[in-house]
């Protein structure tokens, strides 16, 4: 029997939410069972310092201000880190692209970042935080040694080719153009309004779900779009729009599509769906 | 004289202990924090709603109380009232929130720097708490679900119902953990060779929320930030240091009471006081969640532009402070103090802070754990 | 002649005479007779006034939709760009009056009668969507200033329209075409960043 995937975890700089969400994977003990756990920032495991790995887990951002951990500095250490390790995961959208706190290991929000040298060993995992799901699905893939499908920015296609609008309880509300008037009603969509970004957001939380059971617009906030280069965009609760027309349409379709389809869908009136949903009289 | 150094990890972050010691035990202790990640600055000429979005990533396992101290802030600078029905949805999240916590915390952070254990009854518990919170606010950690002027979510009775039952399944399940009656193996199998009276601190609480069942007995207007050695502030009342807390927030009930009474404010009354804590929560939400209307508004929609706010609650570890100046519904500055930063301040020898005083005259074999007691969150303090 | 050439046909002289005769007045009888068509041949086309209103709201507006959306296709500034929206309205104005007349006047105060199966833009998509992508083009460039749709959709339109109207009414003193500089330059100066 071959031994166990030597797994190393370190945290650079984030808010350690990729590990808290992490730790809601329902089979987690069985997924441990799997691996030899080097090191991680919380669970117990060895005493910290620079070794080969067989996987890396990469969580947080690199930034300056940040002190010196034996005796190297961030960078040089997730350096070491990398060289010494077969695979890297990079988790996390501070971690992928920069996120909040600084630059990513990968990509610099949309520019090659300080470790792009690697990308051919590398899994980037966007998402802040992460789904569990996803975190669990490729450390699996490459224990069994399996092929995982990426696009271009080395994301796996089995979750990004998705977008967080699909599975979205309020489709419907989509298709006819519908939006919400206020925050806090189950009616509407919004993506008009709201600020969602989930038509053009890689990822496939709404279609897994969210603590296997809901997701931010399903629980009527908008998608921040968290798993992009430039998340956090500024302006977040408010959707962009150059005269009255959405900035950024559903991914894969032109604007004269779009706004043709949009035009028909918002004169073709759903009566059902222009009413509130539970009500009274009906 | 002897100066040690150690470095603190599965803690939330990671700390620097430095320890002086005489004669083997420690005469005071400096603590630094490694890193610094500019939060109040990102925050500035940003719409004041982008701000629900960015607050909960200050911290992984306590974001939410970010979010709700976020949303309270705005809603005092802009004169908002939310509803009943949104105030108790946010009590039953937080309180969520400080209850999957302290789970981790005792399984996770503490229970194995003394001997081992299997956490993963822990992290099942946690999962669990999580899904009730994700079920009312979309997902955790990281929602954006409580904003100004009340809450997203429209939920059914079906929603109510599980969130109802989730409780009672989850308090039930808890009492294996820690009992209503205060009896918990597993806390006694951790104290099987340790003594339960190390760790006394200043015996001076503060307590500064209002949220949940919680009563404060001071005022967050005379809270002050000082500089300290370390990268993050001191943290003063009343220009004193003070301890914030499970501890401090729960002398009033008769259980936590009587333990306190024998042990003083030593470890085990600081550990015993924050699982039963998590008992307290249970019950407070079951009874909070039949004061529901559901047919009431989830949201009203802020009017004013400008203002100055400030949002204090009781978080998992403590009083947590965020304040902020909106312009033109911009925010023209922002500050948080987190309760890590009262518990954790770098005083000097004749003005210590309560993790300072709780290690002076200890053994430093045992500082890990005196110090991993207050339940550090060294992200937060690096906001 | 084909089926479709001759729906053409009979549109073009329903527009000339709801032209001169106004849009009610005008009756299906009428046209028939002007094309020299029986009542129950036109039926074979038509089968109501309101059908062939509808049909020609949309040709018309595929007409203007076609010429505005070559106008977005130009690599040239939004300045520029409603220079070449406006010459070619009043282009039209000038050289088929009976069609804008149409398009401004009937569908605009008659959009009662349009009411079932050209709700809303229904029917005007074609036009709407190329002024939808001129205006949403010039904003992200920032050439334009962003602001409410319509706010900017009415001022243009109506400023055009407005002008071919008085041009038709023989109020205006000089040729249509020596407006061309001064309209779009005010039309710009209003919807500049
Ligand atoms: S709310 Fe967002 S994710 Fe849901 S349907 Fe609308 S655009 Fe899609
Ligand atoms: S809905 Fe959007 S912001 Fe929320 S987790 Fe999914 S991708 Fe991220």
């Amino acid at each position: 029997m071959h031994s166990k995937p030597k797994v190393f975890w370190i945290d650079a700089v984030g808010c350690n939410g990729c590990s808290h969400s992490f730790f809601n994977y329902g089979e987690i003990k069985e997924l441990l069972d799997k691996i030899e756990l080097l090191y991680h920032p919380l669970l117990p495991s060895k005493e910290f310092k620079v070794q080969r790995s067989d996987i890396l887990i990469i969580e947080g951002a690199l930034k300056t201000t940040y002190f010196p951990r034996l005796d190297f500095n961030l960078v040089d250490l997730i350096f070491e880190l990398i060289k010494l390790s077969k695979k890297v995961i990079v988790v996390g959208t501070c971690s992928v692209y920069g996120g909040i706190f600084g630059e990513g290991v990968l990509f610099n929000k949309k520019k090659e970042g300080k470790f792009f040298e690697f990308k051919e060993k590398m899994i980037a995992l966007p998402g802040c935080p992460p789904h569990p799901e996803w975190i669990a699905y490729v450390i699996e893939m490459l224990i069994e040694n399996k092929n995982i499908l990426m696009d271009k920015e080395n994301r796996p296609k089995e979750i990004y080719s998705y977008t967080s609008h699909m599975g979205c309880i309020r489709n419907e509300y989509f298709e006819w153009k519908i939006d919400v008037l206020e925050f806090g009603t189950k009616e509407g969509c919004l993506f008009y309004d709201q600020g969602c970004q989930g038509p053009f957001t890689h990822s496939s939380c709404n279609r897994i779900l969210w603590n296997e059971i809901n997701s931010k617009p399903r629980a009527g906030t908008p998608c921040f779009g968290c798993t992009e280069k430039e998340f956090p965009k500024k302006n977040l609760f408010k959707t962009e729009t150059f005269m009255g027309i959405p900035a950024n349409i559903p991914l894969g379709v032109g604007k004269r599509a779009y706004l043709t389809i949009a035009g028909i869908a918002k004169s073709l009136k759903n009566e059902r769906l222009s009413k509130r949903l539970i009500n009274e009289d009906n | 004289m002897k100066i040690t150094k150690k470095i603190v990890t599965k803690i939330e972050g990671e700390a620097t202990l430095k320890l002086y010691k005489k004669d083997f035990l420690i005469e005071f202790a400096e603590i630094e924090f490694w890193q610094y990640r500019g939060m109040e600055e990102y925050l500035k000429n940003r719409a004041y709603m982008d701000a629900c979005v960015i607050n909960p990533r200050i911290c992984g396992i306590c974001g939410h109380s970010h979010l709700i101290a976020t949303s309270k802030a705005i809603e005092n600078a802009l004169d908002i009232k939310i509803g009943n029905k949104a105030k108790i949805l946010r009590e039953i999240t937080l309180g969520l929130e400080i209850i999957q916590n302290h789970i981790k915390w005792f399984y996770l952070t503490l229970y194995p720097s003394v001997k081992e254990i299997n956490y993963f009854k822990a992290l099942e518990f946690s999962k669990e708490i999580s899904k009730i919170i994700a079920l009312i606010a979309g997902q955790f950690p990281h929602n954006s679900y409580a904003i100004p002027g009340g809450v997203t979510c429209d939920l059914t009775n079906l929603e109510i119902i599980k969130v109802k039952n989730s409780l009672s399944k989850m308090f039930d399940r808890y009492q294996e953990i820690m009992s209503v009656d205060g009896k918990s193996l597993d806390l006694e199998e951790l104290f099987s060779d340790i003594p339960k009276s190390i760790g006394k601190s200043l015996n001076r609480f503060l307590i500064l929320g209002n949220n949940l069942y919680f009563k404060s007995n001071g005022n967050a207007e005379f809270v002050k930030e000082e500089d300290s050695i370390s990268l993050n502030k001191n943290v003063l009342y009343k220009d004193k240091f003070y301890e914030v807390g499970p501890l401090a927030r729960n002398l009033e009930n008769d259980l936590i009471k009587k333990v306190y009474e024998k042990y003083q404010d030593s470890i085990y009354t600081r550990i015993f006081a924050r699982l039963y804590e998590v008992n307290l929560i249970f019950e407070y939400l079951l009874k909070i969640v039949d004061e529901m209307d559901i047919n009431e508004k989830n949201y009203i929609k802020p009017i004013k532009k400008n203002g100055k706010g400030i949002g204090v609650i009781e978080a998992p570890r403590g009083s947590l402070i965020h304040k902020i100046e909106i312009e033109d519904e911009k925010i023209k500055s922002y500050n948080i103090i987190v309760p890590t930063q009262f518990n954790l301040s770098n005083g000097t020898k004749d003005k210590l802070s309560p993790a300072q005083a709780s290690l002076i005259g200890e053994y430093e074999q045992q500082s890990d754990l005196i110090f991993k007691c207050f339940d550090i969150c060294a992200v937060c303090v690096s906001h | 002649m084909s089926k479709e050439e001759k729906k053409l046909e009979i549109m073009k002289t329903a527009l000339n005479l709801f032209a001169k005769n106004g849009f009610y007045t005008t009756t299906i009888a009428d046209i028939a007779k002007e094309m020299g068509m029986s009542v129950g041949n036109m039926y074979n086309y038509f089968h109501s006034k309101e059908s062939l209103a509808k049909e020609l709201l949309i040709y018309t507006s595929k007409i203007f939709g076609d010429e505005i959306r070559k106008i977005n296709d130009m690599n040239i500034s939004s300045k520029e760009k409603i220079k070449k929206i406006v010459e070619l309205y009043f282009n039209m104005a000038k050289e088929e009056p009976e069609l804008v007349d149409y398009f401004m006047r009937v569908y605009l105060s008659n959009k009662e009668i349009f009411s079932n199966g050209c709700e809303g833009m229904l029917c005007v998509s074609a036009f709407v969507t190329e002024i939808m992508i001129f205006f949403e083009e010039g904003v992200r460039k920032k050439e334009l200033k962003n602001q409410d749709f319509f706010a900017a959709f009415g001022l243009f339109m109506g400023y055009i329209g407005g002008l071919a109207f008085l041009f038709r009414e023989g109020i205006l003193g000089k040729d249509l075409d020596e407006y061309i500089k001064p309209v779009s330059e005010n039309i710009y100066n209003a919807l500049k960043a």
